[in-house]
């Protein structure tokens, strides 16, 4: 049995599909024409669209807008940055993110989840601010310079070995770890852990009387943001090779934020969507000028005015009838 | 004279007396973020480029020749229209969505990204300062301070209590109150409401406008300067209590009096997180601020 | 399969070859990555401009070797993460020669590290921190401006002879490079005899610096030396005129403190203002004149210290290239090594120990919105140490 939730998520997937098989067509393409910078373009796409995902988990399942969510895409992209210089292992970086944005992401999440509505937004903006701040200062970290020197590595997945120089090999790996978390994500999402969450948004004063609690959800939701931001972070260092404290800043945060309710906000592919899209734009629009901001700007707000459910939020409820229409009766 | 009176004159007034001209700077800037807060239940995150807005505007004009006692009149009139137009036009068009505080809010974030680069396209990356319209200081007690902060000091509280009391005591304050309170109530009663929310967002922005020109003399005019004050007033008008006009004036001159504090005793670097921190137990202990909101207060 | 790319690789990379040869005039690609939006938009433009003014005569006498340059600009926001992605594709897709633009040191440096990943050359005219031809030194990265260490010899032996034994105080915006130049100068001055009254960092990006006017004031300095910049120092001046701390103080700074972006929105409260700096319009040479010259009727503005060091490099790339004969990496960057070239600035010659380039340097004071010149050191003096390990 099928149910319309259910079924909105998988359609979400076939777009997902879509994207993945796009995307195996580009790393062939770029293979064939022996090219370097559009397949590492692509990789950072696919490194924000993490962070995007991260957002829209909050903004479309929670309804709570983030806007700091770089501060767990930094705080990963740091200490990946720090563990491969010590011990250039991928595992061990990834594992160390996992672990402290888990962590970070619970404290975090203590304090965020007192509040609802735009004090959540301004709250988050502001922890992120103070984060920024403190890192940019701190000279252990590089202070405003950053780290450079972050080793390229070797990358033992048991079958075969990929270095993060390799553009079309680590673009491969880039894309099955955020197809991971998506799938992660999604999973999570179904489950009545999801509908929970669903449930709250629409109406939170009735939850309790269901015997739910409405803190552990919340929180959860939060911590598993955290650790989609911080995760995706980890993967940056490896492909740039450094970090500086911008990616904490709030423009990172920002354009997040713009990918998501431009890609289509509670669909989780609308973020994988809004990046790549994001991404072309500004490599395009910035070759042509200096005043990127000012297009970007009016086409999110276009976005917000004309496309509320986004790109891939108006497009999904075809695919929705599609699948549908093939269910057994 | 004591040791500790004359730590006292020399040091600590001399400080509270400038944390009082930069918690009145700040109030201006916050004033219209409450407002429109109050009464639209939209946050305004292109405040600060309004802010900026009007010190551009003023700019412009006196290069033509304006002198500054005039732009204080004519750059609000300027702005008026200007956010008359933004909120019938693009407010409004996500207003009355299902979750317009995030909504509202993308959008005047993406506006202010707009309106930030559109400074850049016309008035360059340069900054640009203002000679001060009143020159030379005023000593009493062995407290320095320049003429133009006094100024800032009289005129910022002449503003802050005629926005108090329009708002608190007239027939038009009572209008937008009572939009505020209950919009079908207010609309039935013949208020009208389309009006009173495009006019109030109107005098937020221009208010903001009117902090961009009388702050332009002191911390000078360049694009990116509408994100200087916006941390700060968010923070001011959430300890206050959105909405509430005394809760501005009261947390504006708390938070303002903290960081002066705090930048002589501990380090200039903490000030922000110190006053952030406030903000977060706030939010905790008492997330409708100090103060209630404008309809209810 | 392998096999027949690699032979249609090879089938066309030979015709590229022989249309390189039937067409010698191919042009020299030099990409800019700069920023031209964001909070050094101000200075981006003035390296566009002084590399824009030294291309056109450059290739209006026939180019580096009979090939023309081109210039390929891309914006880097000021932002380390935009610019690596951004110097890339000028590698990678753009295929330049060579680079230069990068503005924070924190660019300069991500940039330095894309260029020995791609084996090409950069070379930074605006970055000043010590770090970049010191410890963190790059084979594939040279400086052709004046550091902050060449900038605090200069103003420290001015202040030396002019205000023997001065009582200084401090005030930095509170970041790396604020603290370290403070650090810097602090140490040169404390070296030649001046007494240290105390310091003060604010936040990078502070309102309202009258806060800390007290603590100025009770302290009672003869001299105060700043390395706020941009913006801040508009805001900085502006108050202390106001609240008339102007008076009986000399005022010191960075070379970046009071710049050609700046001076006209910081007004007669510039005046006096001395700095330690590679250049000044009013070096008194026929080869300035000129280029001031020049500048000034393709930009209707002044040059400043980034423009003229901009201005200069791609004569230093020029002659470069030209004793190399060749843009292979390994052998420009050994024609670079030990380079010296003639600038508006006078000769300039780059250390091989840690690609620094030495040059005069001169000590400038603000007289009603000029630098004049007061003083000079020479670039052996200034340059100091080498500290660079790593090659």
């Amino acid at each position: 049995m099928v149910d319309a939730l259910t079924r909105s998520m998988r359609a979400s997937h076939v777009l997902v599909a879509i994207l993945v098989s796009v995307s195996l067509v580009i790393a062939a393409v770029g293979v064939a024409f022996d090219d370097t910078f559009y397949l590492r373009l692509a990789t950072e796409a696919l490194i924000f669209a993490g962070l995007a995902l991260s957002v829209d988990i909050l903004l479309g399942y929670t309804g709570l807008l983030s806007l700091g969510q770089a501060l767990y895409f930094g705080l990963g992209a740091y200490l990946s940055a720090l563990v491969l210089m010590v011990v250039p292992s991928f595992w061990a970086a990834i594992g160390a993110t996992a672990l402290a944005s888990a962590l970070a992401g619970l404290i975090g999440g203590f304090i965020v989840n007192r509040v609802r509505g735009v004090y959540f937004a301004l709250i988050t903006f502001g922890m992120a601010q103070v984060a920024a701040k403190i890192v940019y200062n701190t000279r252990a970290l590089g202070a405003s310079d950053g780290l450079i020197g972050v080793p390229v590595i070797d990358i033992n997945l048991g079958i075969v070995t990929v270095s993060s120089a390799s553009p079309a090999g680590f673009f491969l790996l880039v894309l099955a770890m955020i197809v991971i978390l998506y799938a992660f994500a999604a999973y999570l999402l179904d489950t009545p852990f999801g509908r929970l969450l669903i449930a709250l948004r629409a109406n939170e004063a009735r939850i309790p009387f269901l015997g739910y609690r409405t803190m552990t959800p919340r929180l959860a939701a939060y911590v598993l943001a955290a650790m989609i931001a911080g995760l995706s972070g980890a993967l940056y260092p490896m492909l740039r090779g450094f970090v500086s404290p911008e990616l904490m800043f709030f423009e990172t945060s920002g354009n997040a934020v713009i990918t998501v309710v431009t890609g289509g906000a509670g669909i989780l592919v609308g973020a994988l969507y809004g990046s790549a899209l994001l991404t072309l734009l500004k490599s395009v629009i910035g070759s042509y000028t200096v005043h990127h901001l000012i297009v970007i700007g009016v086409l999110f707000m276009g976005a917000v005015i004309f496309l509320p459910k986004g790109m891939m939020g108006s497009i999904r409820p075809a695919i929705e009838r599609m699948l549908a229409r093939r269910e057994p009766k | 004279m004591s040791e500790a009176a004359q730590y006292f004159q020399f040091v600590l007034a001399p400080q509270m007396l400038i944390g009082l001209v930069l918690g009145v700077a700040v109030i201006l800037v916050a004033l219209g973020l409450t407002i429109i807060f109050g009464l639209l239940d939209v946050i305004n995150m292109s405040h600060g480029e309004f802010y900026a807005l009007g010190a551009f505007v003023a700019l412009a004009l006196s290069t033509i020749g304006l002198p500054f006692w005039l732009l204080l009149l004519l750059v609000p009139l300027i702005m008026l229209p200007v956010g008359y137009i933004v909120e019938r036009g693009l407010i409004q068009r996500v207003f009355h969505s299902g979750d317009r505080h995030v909504r509202t809010l993308l959008l005047t974030f993406g506006l202010g990204l707009v309106m930030e680069d559109a400074f850049r396209l016309v008035f360059g990356p340069n900054p640009h300062r203002p000679e001060t319209p009143i020159a030379g200081g005023v000593e009493a007690l062995g407290i320095f301070l320049p003429s133009y902060r006094l100024f800032l000091i009289i005129v910022g509280t002449a503003i802050i209590a005629a926005v108090a009391f329009v708002v608190y005591r007239t027939r038009l304050g009572a209008m937008v109150r009572a939009a505020a309170f209950d919009r079908d109530m207010a609309a039935s009663l013949g208020v009208p409401v389309q009006h009173v929310y495009a006019g109030a967002f109107a005098f937020g922005v221009a208010l903001a406008g009117l902090a961009g020109v009388l702050l332009a003399p002191i911390y000078s005019v360049f694009p990116t300067m509408g994100r200087d004050f916006i941390l700060m007033a968010f923070t001011v008008v959430i300890v206050g209590g959105m909405g509430s006009i005394t809760g501005v004036v009261v947390a504006g001159l708390l938070l303002t009096q903290i960081q002066a504090i705090v930048s002589l005793y501990i380090s200039p670097v903490w000030s922000d997180p110190i006053v952030f921190g406030i903000m977060v137990v706030m939010l905790m202990v008492r997330p409708q601020g100090l103060f209630g909101r404008l309809g209810h207060g | 399969m392998t096999t027949t790319r690699t032979t249609l690789l090879a089938a066309l990379l030979s015709a590229t070859a022989m249309t390189s040869a039937a067409y010698a005039a191919d042009p020299i690609k030099i990409g800019v990555v700069t920023p031209l939006s964001g909070t050094y938009a101000g200075i981006g433009q003035q390296v566009k401009w002084g590399l824009e003014l030294a291309t056109k005569e450059v290739n209006a006498k026939g180019g580096i070797m009979g090939r023309p340059i081109e210039l390929i600009y891309e914006d880097e926001e000021a932002n380390p993460a935009v610019a690596v992605q951004k110097a890339e594709k000028l590698f990678e897709v753009s295929k330049v020669d060579f680079l230069t633009g990068t503005v924070n040191s924190g660019s300069t440096l991500a940039v330095g590290q894309v260029a020995e990943r791609a084996k090409k050359l950069i070379a930074t005219t605006v970055s000043f921190a010590d770090s970049i031809t010191g410890d963190k030194c790059s084979p594939n990265v040279f400086r052709v401006n004046a550091k902050a260490g060449q900038q605090s010899t200069a103003l420290a032996a001015w202040l030396a002879k002019e205000k023997p034994k001065a009582k200084v105080f401090f005030l930095g915006p509170d970041y790396l490079m604020g603290r370290s130049t403070v650090a810097a100068f602090k140490e040169a001055a404390e070296k030649v005899g001046s007494v240290s009254l105390g310091e003060v960092f604010a936040p990078l990006g502070s309102k309202d610096y009258s806060q800390y006017f007290g603590q100025i004031r009770a302290a009672q300095p003869q001299v105060l030396y700043t390395s706020v910049a941009g913006n801040d120092t508009v805001r900085l001046f502006a108050q202390m005129e106001e609240f008339g701390l102007l008076k009986n103080l000399t005022l010191l700074g960075a070379s970046g403190t009071v710049t050609s972006q700046n001076i006209g929105a910081i007004g007669k409260a510039a005046n006096g203002f001395t700095t330690g700096v590679g250049y000044s319009t009013e070096i008194n040479n026929p080869a300035n004149k000129a280029f001031v010259a020049a500048f000034k009727a393709a930009t209707k503005a002044d040059p400043d210290l980034y423009g003229t060091d901009s201005y200069g490099l791609i004569y230093a790339y020029k002659a470069a290239v030209e004793k190399a004969k060749s843009t292979d990496t390994d052998k420009v960057r050994d024609a670079f090594r030990g380079l010296t070239w003639s600038t508006p600035q006078g000769d300039k010659t780059i250390r091989a120990g840690d690609h620094q380039a030495m040059q005069t340097m001169y000590v400038v004071q603000v007289t009603d919105g000029n630098f004049k010149i007061t003083s000079s050191v020479s670039g052996p003096d200034a340059i100091g140490p080498d500290t660079c390990t790593r090659f």
